[in-house]
Formats: C-alpha cells, sequence, structure tokens
C-alpha cells in the first residue's frame, strides 16, 4: 500500500511537470503567433561615396532611399553612391565613372574585388560529420572536381577512405600523415575547415589546427600533400575559422580567436591582420560582410542588436559604425517579449535542447 | 511476471511478429534501395549528399517507429477495456502494480527489441556502404523516432486504460504536445544532448497508465 | 463474511442509495433482487473493489475492501457480468495461467468440468458459444477453491440448458464445501433454485433481507374484488395493483388476519383469496411492477 501510495505520487508528480512544461511552451507559442508582425530590415551599406552609411527602407508600400544623416535620394542617386554595389545598373546606364578615389575601376575588376561573406551561429553551431573531401588544387583544369574519397583525422594520422569501396587508401593515407608529422603537426586535430565543394573557383584547401592550437594549410597538389605551418601572432588561439576562396584571391581565409578579435590570413604570405571590429563570436552573432576594393560593410547581428561597422578595404580599420534600427513593436508585441517562453529549437544551433527565452 | 508475459504473449504474439517482420522489410526495402542506387550513380554521390547536404536516407522510417507504439499499446490495452476484462486482472492476488506493470514492461520489452533489431540491421546494411561516421549519424538521427515510439506506446496505454471518455481525450491532448517534442526538427544528430533527458522522461512516464488504472479502481467512470 | 456499513453512494448527483448496511453470514449463497438502477451493480462494484464508496465501508474477511491485502483475494472468486474471460486463450491456457497465481488451484476439477463441455482443447474461448464459456468460467471458479464467491448476474446471457448446468454445479459445489456467495442475476425463478438468502433493494434502500425459505412460507398473494373504486393505502398490503376493481397485492399476514385488516379500513370486499406464490411474484409484489 505504501509502494501505492508513493507510485500514485510520483505519477501524479510526474503529470503535473509535464502539463507545467506544456503550458509554459504552449500557451506564450500562442500568444505570439496571435500577436507577432513581420518587421523587415532596411537593406544598409556603406557609402564610400557619402562618407556614410545609405538605407533602403520599405514605407507606405515603397522603397525609400535614406542616407544615415536622413538625406533622401532617388533610386539613380542611390545606385551611385554605392557604384561598387550597383556597377552593372550604371553600366547599363552609362554611369559608371572610369576612376574612382583616384583608381581605375571597370566592371572586371569590380566582379573580381567584390565580395559577400555570410556566416551564422547555426551554421558554426552545427555538427558536421568529420570526413572532409580534399580537392586537387592544381588539377591544371578549369573546373575543380570532386575526389574519389575523403579523409578523417585521427589521434594516429590522416586516413583516407575510398568512397566507392567503402576502404581505406592505406598508402595516401601513410604519405598525407608523415608530410604532417614532418611539419609538426601533433595528432589529433582540434579544429578543420575548409569548403568540400566544385562550387567555386579554385581551392585552398583546408585550415587545420593540431592539439596543441597550432596552425596549418593542408592542400593536395597534383596528388601530393602540401602543408604549410602558419605562424601566428603571440596568444593567438583560433576558435572558428572560415577558409575563402573568393575571386581576388587575396586571403586564405578568416580567423576568429579566442579573444573575440577577427583576422584575415593573407594568401602567400601567410600573414595575420586583425580587422577593427567590436568583439563578438560567431556561435552566437551572425555575421554579413559585402566587401568591395574600397570598403566592407560589415553586419552583426545577434538575438538582442544589430550593428553594422564600416571597414577601410586597404587598413581593414573602422571607418564608421552604427546600430541597426530596432523595429517598432506594438504593444502586444512588446508585452510579448516580457513573457518567459519556454523553447525547444534554438536558433543558435539547429539543435533541440529546452530553455527559456 | 511470468504469468502476465505468458498472457501478453497470448494476446499479442501475433502482432509482435507482424510488427518485427513489416519494420525489419521496410529497412531492409531502404538500404536495399540504397544500395541499388549506389550501383547506377556511385557510392560516392551519396557520400557527398550526406556530408553537404545532411541527407540521412531513412526518411521513410521516420513515423514507423512512432506508429508501431501506438499499435502495440491500441493492440494490448483495448481489448482489456472491453467488457472491463481489465477487472480480471485487477482482481488477480497481486497488486496491480505488478500486473499492470508487468503488462507495461512486456510491451515496452517487445518492442524494444523490434527496434534493436531495426537500428541493428541499419547499422549493418549502411556500414557497407559508409564510413562509420555516417553510419553513426544516421542511428543517432533515428534514435529519437524510435523513442518516441516506446513513449508513444506507454502514453497510448495511460489514455486506454483512462475510464472516463472525457479524461481520454484530455490525456490525448496532452500526450499529442508530448510526443510533438520528438519530431521538432529535421536536423540530423539535432537531438543528441537532449536525448538522455527524453529517455529518462520516457522511463518517468512509465507511472502515469498508473493514475488510470487507480480511477478505474475508484470508479471514476 | 461480508460486512457493509453506512453505505451512501452517488453516481454524480443521482443518489444510488443512502445508509445501506448489510451483513452476509459464512456459509450462506446470498441473492441481491432488485431492478434495474436500484445498485446492485454498484454493489457488486463496491464489494469487488471497483468503486470507492461516497461514505461508508464494506469489509470482507474483515478488511476494508478499498485497503485490502491483494493475498487474501485469492480466497475471493469474482465471476464478471457476462462471464467475461480473456478470450484469446483456449482452455489450457487460460488454466495455466490462472494456476500461477493460486496456491490451492484445483486442476482436476476444472478439467471434469471441461471434458462435459465437449471442446476442443486448442478451441479458443472466443469461438466458445455463451453457455461454453459460463461453464469455463464456473471451472475456473471451482478449481480456485475460493472461501467467498461473488458473481455478477451469472445467468445473463444463457439459455435455460446452462443455467440449470450453472447452477446445480454451483450449488453442489457451494454446499458440499460451505463456501460463502453473493451474487446477482436478473432471473429470479434460478435464483430461487440456488440462494439461501435474498437481499431486496427497492430506490434508495434495502426493502428487506430475509432467508428464501421464511419468504416463500409467510408471503402471501391477496387477491379481492372491490365493490367500488377507492384507494388502498393499507401499510400492510405492499403496491396493490388495482385493475377493473380486481384487486391483487401481497404482505405477510396469514389470510385471516389479511381480511381482518381490510375490514377495519372499512374496504368493502369480495372473493378474498390468498395463496403462497414463486419468488419471482413475491418480488414483484414487494417492488411493484413499475
Amino acid at each position: 500500500m505504501k509502494h501505492k501510495s508513493i507510485l500514485l505520487l510520483a505519477a501524479k508528480a510526474v503529470l503535473t511537470l509535464t502539463t507545467c512544461v506544456l503550458i509554459c511552451w504552449i500557451a506564450p507559442w500562442l500568444y505570439h503567433f496571435a500577436t507577432d508582425r513581420t518587421h523587415r530590415t532596411p537593406f544598409t551599406l556603406y557609402s564610400s561615396v557619402t562618407g556614410e552609411f545609405a538605407s533602403i527602407v520599405h514605407e507606405n508600400g515603397q522603397n525609400s532611399y535614406i542616407g544615415q544623416s536622413g538625406q533622401r535620394y532617388t533610386e539613380a542617386q542611390f545606385d551611385s553612391i554605392l557604384p561598387m554595389f550597383y556597377y552593372r545598373q550604371l553600366i547599363a546606364d552609362e554611369r559608371l565613372p572610369d576612376t574612382l578615389f583616384g583608381q581605375a575601376i571597370n566592371p572586371r575588376t569590380i566582379q573580381t574585388e567584390n565580395f559577400i561573406f555570410r556566416t551564422m551561429p547555426a551554421e558554426v553551431n552545427k555538427k558536421t560529420i568529420p570526413l572532409y573531401p580534399l580537392l586537387e588544387s592544381m588539377s591544371g583544369r578549369v573546373d575543380l572536381e570532386m575526389p574519389s574519397d575523403v579523409f578523417r583525422i585521427t589521434g594516429k594520422g590522416i586516413e583516407f577512405i575510398d568512397m566507392e569501396s567503402n576502404r581505406t587508401d592505406t598508402a595516401k593515407s601513410r604519405l598525407f600523415t608523415d608530410a604532417l608529422l614532418r611539419k609538426g603537426f601533433a595528432f589529433p586535430a582540434q579544429i578543420v575547415s575548409g569548403n568540400g565543394t566544385t562550387r567555386k573557383e579554385y581551392d585552398n584547401g583546408y585550415l587545420l589546427t593540431d592539439s596543441s592550437h597550432k596552425l596549418y594549410n593542408l592542400r593536395m597538389v597534383q596528388g601530393r600533400p602540401y602543408v604549410r605551418k602558419i605562424d601566428m601572432p603571440d596568444g593567438l588561439i583560433p576558435e572558428h575559422m572560415f577558409v575563402t576562396e573568393f575571386r581576388n584571391r587575396r586571403w586564405i581565409g578568416f580567423i576568429a580567436d579566442n579573444r573575440q578579435r577577427f583576422w584575415v590570413l593573407e594568401t602567400g604570405t601567410y600573414q595575420f591582420r586583425q580587422v577593427e571590429l567590436p568583439p563578438f563570436s560567431p556561435s552566437n552573432t551572425s555575421m554579413t560582410i559585402i566587401g568591395n576594393m574600397f570598403d566592407w560593410t560589415v553586419i552583426l547581428e545577434n538575438q538582442e542588436s544589430g550593428m553594422l561597422i564600416a571597414i577601410d578595404a586597404g587598413s581593414l580599420r573602422k571607418i564608421k559604425t552604427m546600430k541597426t534600427a530596432q523595429p517598432t513593436l506594438t504593444v502586444a508585441e512588446r508585452i510579448g517579449e516580457k513573457i518567459p517562453q519556454l523553447r525547444f529549437l534554438s536558433p543558435l544551433d539547429k539543435k533541440v535542447f529546452p530553455y527559456f527565452n | 511476471m511470468n504469468a502476465f508475459f505468458y498472457k501478453e504473449w497470448l494476446k499479442n504474439r501475433w502482432f509482435y511478429l507482424l510488427s518485427a517482420a513489416f519494420s525489419l522489410l521496410l529497412c531492409l526495402y531502404v538500404t536495399l534501395n540504397l544500395h541499388r542506387l549506389c550501383n547506377l550513380r556511385g557510392a560516392a554521390h551519396f557520400w557527398e549528399a550526406a556530408l553537404t547536404k545532411d541527407a540521412i536516407f531513412i526518411q521513410l522510417l521516420h513515423y514507423m517507429p512512432l506508429l508501431l507504439g501506438i499499435a502495440a499499446a491500441l493492440v494490448q490495452f483495448i481489448p482489456e477495456m472491453l467488457q472491463k476484462r481489465i477487472k480480471l486482472t485487477l482482481h488477480l492476488p497481486c497488486n496491480y502494480f505488478y500486473s499492470i506493470g508487468s503488462m507495461l514492461l512486456f510491451g515496452l520489452c517487445m518492442l524494444c527489441c523490434i527496434f534493436l533489431l531495426n537500428l541493428s540491421a541499419l547499422g549493418i546494411a549502411l556500414r557497407s556502404i559508409f564510413a562509420p561516421e555516417i553510419v553513426s549519424r544516421i542511428l543517432l538521427t533515428a534514435l529519437p523516432w524510435y523513442l518516441s515510439g516506446l513513449t508513444a506506446y506507454v502514453l497510448c496505454a495511460w489514455i486506454c486504460l483512462e475510464p472516463n471518455w472525457k479524461r481520454r481525450v484530455l490525456n490525448g491532448i496532452v500526450s499529442a504536445c508530448v510526443l510533438r517534442i520528438f519530431f521538432m526538427s529535421d536536423t540530423p544528430e539535432a537531438y543528441n544532448r537532449f536525448l538522455p533527458i527524453l529517455a529518462v522522461y520516457t522511463l518517468l512516464i512509465c507511472a502515469l497508465p498508473f493514475i488510470s488504472v487507480e480511477r478505474f479502481k475508484t470508479g471514476k467512470d | 463474511m461480508i460486512e457493509c456499513k453506512h453505505l451512501t453512494h452517488y453516481y454524480g448527483k443521482r443518489l444510488i442509495y443512502e445508509d445501506l448496511s448489510f451483513t452476509v453470514p459464512q456459509g450462506r449463497i446470498l441473492g441481491l433482487l432488485g431492478k434495474n438502477g436500484t445498485g446492485k451493480t454498484t454493489t457488486i462494484n463496491l464489494l469487488s473493489g471497483f468503486l470507492k464508496p461516497h461514505s461508508g465501508e464494506c469489509r470482507i474477511f474483515g478488511q476494508d475492501v478499498q485497503q485490502m491485502e491483494p493475498a487474501l483475494r485469492r480466497n475471493i472468486g469474482l465471476l464478471i457480468e457476462g462471464h467475461v474471460q480473456y478470450t484469446f486463450m483456449d482452455i489450457r491456457q487460460i488454466e495455466r495461467f490462472y494456476a500461477r497465481f493460486y496456491p490451492n488451484w484445483k486442476s482436476k476439477i476444472y478439467y471434469e468440468l471441461m471434458d462435459l463441455l465437449q471442446v476442443a482443447p486448442k478451441q479458443r474461448i472466443s469461438r466458445m458459444s455463451c453457455g461454453q464459456r459460463s461453464q469455463v468460467a464456473l471451472g475456473l471458479l471451482m478449481a480456485q477453491d475460493p472461501e467467498l464467491l461473488i458473481l455478477d448476474d451469472f445467468s445473463l446471457g444463457l439459455d435455460p440448458g446452462y443455467r440449470r448446468l450453472f447452477i446445480d454445479y454451483l450449488r453442489d459445489f457451494v454446499k458440499s464445501k460451505g463456501k460463502t456467495v453473493f451474487l446477482t442475476s436478473h432471473i429470479i425463478q434460478d435464483m430461487e433454485r440456488l440462494i439461501d438468502d435474498c437481499i431486496i433493494m427497492d430506490y434508495g434502500h434495502i426493502l428487506l433481507q430475509k432467508p428464501v425459505s421464511y419468504l416463500l412460507e409467510n408471503y402471501y398473494q391477496y387477491n379481492f374484488t372491490l365493490s367500488q373504486p377507492c384507494r388502498l393505502d393499507i401499510p400492510e398490503f405492499y403496491h396493490p395493483n388495482i385493475l377493473h376493481n380486481r384487486v391483487e397485492t401481497g404482505g405477510f399476514l396469514p389470510p385471516e388476519a389479511a381480511e381482518g385488516i381490510l375490514q377495519a379500513h372499512g374496504v368493502d370486499y369480495s372473493d378474498f383469496s390468498a395463496r403462497h406464490v414463486p419468488l419471482e411474484d413475491i418480488f414483484i409484489g414487494l417492488t411493484g411492477k413499475y
């Protein structure tokens, strides 16, 4: 009888807990479903021509073109103050200048120098399969080809597995392991970063950190391993690395370190250059860089706020900053923000785990 | 407990044998189809899909464990409630904790056996095509589906054993909401961190059917 | 053996009965008679532990039914209305199942009864007739050999042959071993053959609890004709039924005393007759036709 009472008490406790959890989850969700409205973020870029940010704001069913200091532009004027972004429109209107800031510009150079870089917490925090295709960097062909194998890095070395036969290529594995060991690589790897896709113009291989946080670049050149140990500034420990293969071929990659600094790693010299950005971590902040030969517009956004930073493309110093405009919330939405909500899907990683918003 | 297992086996054996066969055939179909496609298009194509597009190739099995769990509970407990046959069990000279608990344990064990068979078959078949990292990703992605089957079984037992129709509807709503949690994301391995908690929760909710039985015993219909 | 005190129960707001008390002595077969809705099934459910009374208590073997130790249920045999059993089993499987719970299980008695049924050993209970199922249920009860048997409407769905068979076997089993039985049935003729005592329930209360022999010997059905229509509000006469001035009623007074009552009340009557009637007529006489 005693056991029965304990069991029933436990059962009722579980039921109560379940009901409370479901209420904390579903009631706020219903409230938000009924009251939340879509809020558009204005498209904003830094204009080197005006020296300030310029935005496209959707108001009264129409687009308005507004500068940071309140100056209003026509659409044609807006194209002109952002020539690197709207160069195709300017070409069509025969309004593209020959030079800008003393530098000759043409469609080819603009295309080569323009780049867009995007990173989101959901992608950074995603659990990936630790198998990576190592493309041939110098095949002599214009188009890249996917390899027939993928590699994994273990505590003992690097292993290549042939995808068709699902077997280890021991010879190739030995070759590459020895190459890494010769350069002082201490297995296993901490971080492996690269773009295992043929949808790019060339291949920069992979950036790896070993068990002592030393940085390496690994490529395959005509079937043979290419390993370069990269010297880092003192105290720099990479936390997130992004191999970049932009048309301008200026950089091997971008690196966010454990002190929330952001660096570029230059091609050729393998020099580190810090970008003057406020401290941020890609694991909780999304970053978009719209860059051209003169400036970068860096957009950093997290769950609380957003910020735009204009960076000089040459010196990588900060030019200007601007907070992203906060949407005007309705009364119901403002109340909704105060209601604690139990959620299971985190926007920071695509994982399911309960947390209170 | 043996007596109850014997009784439940007599009652449900065909259901569980058919379920095991059906689920294994489904697993076989999925893996054989994959083998066939690998032969046609090359395995590398599917490796790339797994590595770059988060493909897991076994989507066909997504809701199968859930449906099996629900069906197992219905097949096992609806006959008990017809003509209030459960009175026979509750009148036996043992605590209903043992009698109903044995019945639940039987169902859970049978489902666990079937699910383990499924996962083993999948693991063996997929390992012949893919590296262990890809196979473990696929199986870890499928684990919450199978756990949902066990949870669905317990929750359906809770609903079936409830003597009052209005309460059954309420229990059904609660159960649907709980089971929704198992299907919140299609991202592979999204449940890795949550799975142990969900497993513990599934064990805890095994107590819920006893609320229904206690209500039946006190005549709350 | 059974003791119920001050039982009160409601279904929602509807009162079933209030302050109901009765006992069932050891070694007696007691039948619960009552019209539909008087609380017979409620009482069976209370006794078998499937209903918690609004107030009051039921005790079996001196223990509160709601708190009874599970092991004590070995001594209570329960027959559920409709002879409900596990229909997916055959007669061997069901015997094998139940035998594990009762240390004093008597397989021989069970199989002797099953031999009479002429069913195949592997025939499922679901494929048996109602009558055969009732015998299986009886066989299981007899094999269990409990001290107390609670039978809920044991004659439901049975044809006269199987009802007679059931009653004969049950009575023989119970009387030879001094068992106590508490049962209900809609077929009162069967009850008359089987039970020693009866409780007649009316809406909300017990009308009477007496040995069947007492009722058969002391209850009279009175028939007489009124000279002119009149109301018969005489407490000694139960539910008088008047049709074309012909009265049919009943009571426990001898015929002479009954006539004396009529005269004392100034009732102008003729053609008075009194006779003993079967239990069914006694029941209808005491509870009324409607």
